[in-house]
């Protein structure tokens, strides 16, 4: 029959907390995946690629961390941009060989000395994903202001964290690596022989390496959201005095929210520098601009729902694209013009569904669903 | 109900017997700034029992449940808990000693479902760690069913089968002060606090919870400690009675007792100062 919940019966609990508990969303779900990982390499092309796909994938795994910090445990950020940035330099400095200076004290002419460590450069996965474990320990720095300030002052003590760290790699020549123009280059790395990153790199190459990214770290959080570690986070949300009466350490529970939603952001700014745009410059890859776009897709897709994450991804990536080729291609509009439609239709849709609908896309077909479970009868 | 037995994971019995003292308040004094709160209240709670706090409006009774939750901390006093002094606590440090609350204004997680909000009160025995919990096949899979099938005995016991996927910010207020009794039984509690259970609800609603919390009581030998205005409730249900007023101690015995009390009377109906 038709997409329902109405008819499916559980007979175990396992059964009854499956991600997709309706056997037809189940059924589209893999055949998505099946889609996504068979299907479509075999007829991507440079501007799919790079134009709809990568950015997705990037933007998702964003607004998912982003999701998990203010969806799920109700911590408002506006730092994402700076979190991400740390995910791109760290993977920056890992992928051309990471240099660390121990200073050893100061020798006879009074300079000091360092022992110096120098790694060789890591392969792009290990890359991507110390990245993310980096920014994971500053975002976690940054957190620690909200065990006392919440709402609308954290969320100013994280913009603040967006302006230094983009400050920070504007103006330490050491992480871009004494570059002339203070940008940042990918190098070419490889994966099985494939050029992942760098010029030489194929469409099917990335998209797959982004597909892997995000299909795993998608359903990781999916896990983590379900279990033990995301009621903690949704209690702390909801009523914090109430969830600490019950046992749940405010510390403990805030702090791994941020440490996993900075660890998710780290991976896209990784991602978002060495596979998608190969070069970065702070100021303009990692300004407050990609904090907000992360948090209209999260308001727009649903706060609170890892599904929601990527409807909003998606929505915010295509919705230039298609402008573009509407009005731009289609119409033959001024570019220009087509750009302010654009504006104004976000900034629209962000105050409506503000208004009408807090939690987004995902709430609504939530909502399509329990109405659909009982129609064509009343109750 | 003997299948409500507990779960291997909670909190180890340490040889108190029914009829020991389970917590014990000793000369606490609480005050805010100039205003005094709880002035030298020493009672004690014995295991099993229903040991009821009453007094008029601001008499100190929801700061009594909020110092031996850990919520506030008094300036002088001591608690004792299963026999040991208490060292000042975090709340969820004191969740994890088996002290489990439901407030007067219901503090639910309205954005779960209400299968969600109970399986919180589970959070404190729940042991894997967050690598097992992105695998979630295995240990934490197994982990999560295991207390699901606790709470479902829950879900059963206060008869919200009905409800229980849905949000409980929907639910309507009897049902909701239901999911918060249910969330805190979650947690196996030595000693549960109610705070106001049956405040708002109509004469049904009351009967029902009345029951719910005899049920508690003798079925589990949760040792309860609660708050009431409705003082019918509060004889029917409670072995003893403190009666606070004003931050101080002005009764304390059985019902009957303090129902004959000249002070507690006074103190109720007003006396004449002339």
């Amino acid at each position: 029959m038709f997409y329902r919940e109405t008819g499916e019966f559980k007979t175990s609990y396992k059964a009854d907390q499956a991600t997709f508990p309706i056997r037809f969303e189940f059924f589209v779900f893999w055949t998505v995946v099946v889609l996504a990982f068979a299907v479509v390499p075999f007829f991507i092309n440079d501007y799919w690629e790079k134009a709809v796909f990568i950015p997705f994938f990037v933007y998702a795994l964003g607004a998912i961390g982003l999701n998990i910090l203010t969806g799920y445990c109700g911590q408002v950020s506006l730092g994402t941009g700076g979190f991400m940035a740390v995910g791109a330099y760290a993977c920056y400095k890992l992928m051309t060989g990471l240099d660390i200076y121990i200073p050893m004290g100061f020798d006879d002419t009074g300079t000091m000395a360092y022992h110096t460590i120098l790694l060789p450069p890591l392969n792009i996965v290990w890359c991507v994903l110390l990245g993310g474990v980096i920014t994971a320990i500053v975002g976690m720095l940054f957190g620690l202001p909200s065990l006392r300030i919440k709402g609308f002052y954290l969320a100013v003590a994280t913009l603040a964290a967006q302006f230094f760290l983009v400050w920070l790699f504007n103006k330490v020549p050491y992480f871009y690596n004494y570059s002339a123009t203070g940008q940042i280059t990918a190098t070419e790395t490889t994966l099985f022989g494939f050029a992942i990153t760098g010029p030489n790199a194929a469409p099917v190459a990335t998209y797959l390496f982004c597909l892997s990214f995000l299909f795993l770290f998608a359903w990781i959080a999916r896990n983590l959201v379900r279990g033990r570690i995301g009621r903690s986070w949704m209690a702390i949300r909801d009523m914090d005095i109430a969830a600490e009466i019950i046992g749940v350490n405010p510390l403990m529970t805030k702090l791994s929210a941020f440490a996993v939603s900075s660890f998710y952001i780290g991976m896209a700014g990784a991602l978002f520098f060495a596979v998608w745009h190969g070069a970065a410059e702070p100021t303009e890859a990692f300004s407050i601009n990609q904090s907000f776009l992360v948090l209209f897709m999260i308001i727009i897709g649903g706060l609170g729902s890892i599904v929601g994450s990527l409807i909003g991804a998606a929505f915010m990536v295509l919705l230039p694209v298609l402008f573009k080729n509407i009005f731009v291609g289609a119409f033959g509009w001024p570019t220009d013009l087509s750009e302010y439609l654009q504006l104004m239709l976000v900034g629209a849709l962000i105050i409506v569904f503000l208004i009408a609908e807090p939690h987004g896309i995902a709430a609504l077909w939530r909502t399509t669903k329990e109405k659909l479970r009982m129609w064509p009868f009343p109750h | 109900m003997n299948a409500f037995v507990r779960s291997d994971q909670a909190a180890p019995e340490d040889g108190i017997k029914a009829g020991e003292v389970m917590l014990r308040v000793e000369n606490v004094s609480l005050a805010f700034g100039g205003v005094r709160a709880i002035t030298d209240v020493s009672f004690d709670i014995l295991k099993g029992e229903i040991r009821a706090i009453i007094g008029p409006n601001g008499a100190g009774k929801t700061s009594m449940l909020n110092v031996i939750n850990g919520f506030y901390h008094p300036q002088e006093g001591e608690i004792w808990f299963r026999g040991v002094k208490r060292s000042n606590m975090k709340p969820h440090q004191i969740a994890h000693q088996g002290i489990a609350r439901t407030f007067q204004n219901i503090a639910l997680f309205k954005g779960m479902s209400t299968l969600d909000n109970i399986m919180t009160g589970r959070l404190t025995m729940m042991r894997r760690n967050m690598l097992w919990q992105a695998l979630w096949t295995g240990p934490a899979e197994a982990e999560e069913i295991r207390h699901r099938e606790f709470v479902e005995r829950i879900i059963d016991f206060l008869e919200i089968q009905h409800i229980r996927k849905m949000p409980v910010g929907r639910l309507p207020y009897g049902l909701q002060k239901r999911v918060e009794l249910g969330r805190a039984l979650a947690a196996e509690p030595q000693l549960l606090l109610l705070d106001e259970p049956m405040a708002g609800m109509n004469l049904e609603e009351k009967e029902d919870m009345s029951r719910f919390i005899l049920d508690v009581n003798s079925q589990f030998g949760t040792t309860i400690a609660l708050i009431e205005h409705d003082m019918s409730v509060v004889m029917d249900l409670s072995d003893r009675v403190v009666v606070l007023d004003y931050g101080k101690k002005i009764g304390d015995g059985t019902p009957d007792e303090v129902c004959r009390d000249q002070t507690v009377i006074d103190a109720y109906l007003g006396v004449s100062h002339d």
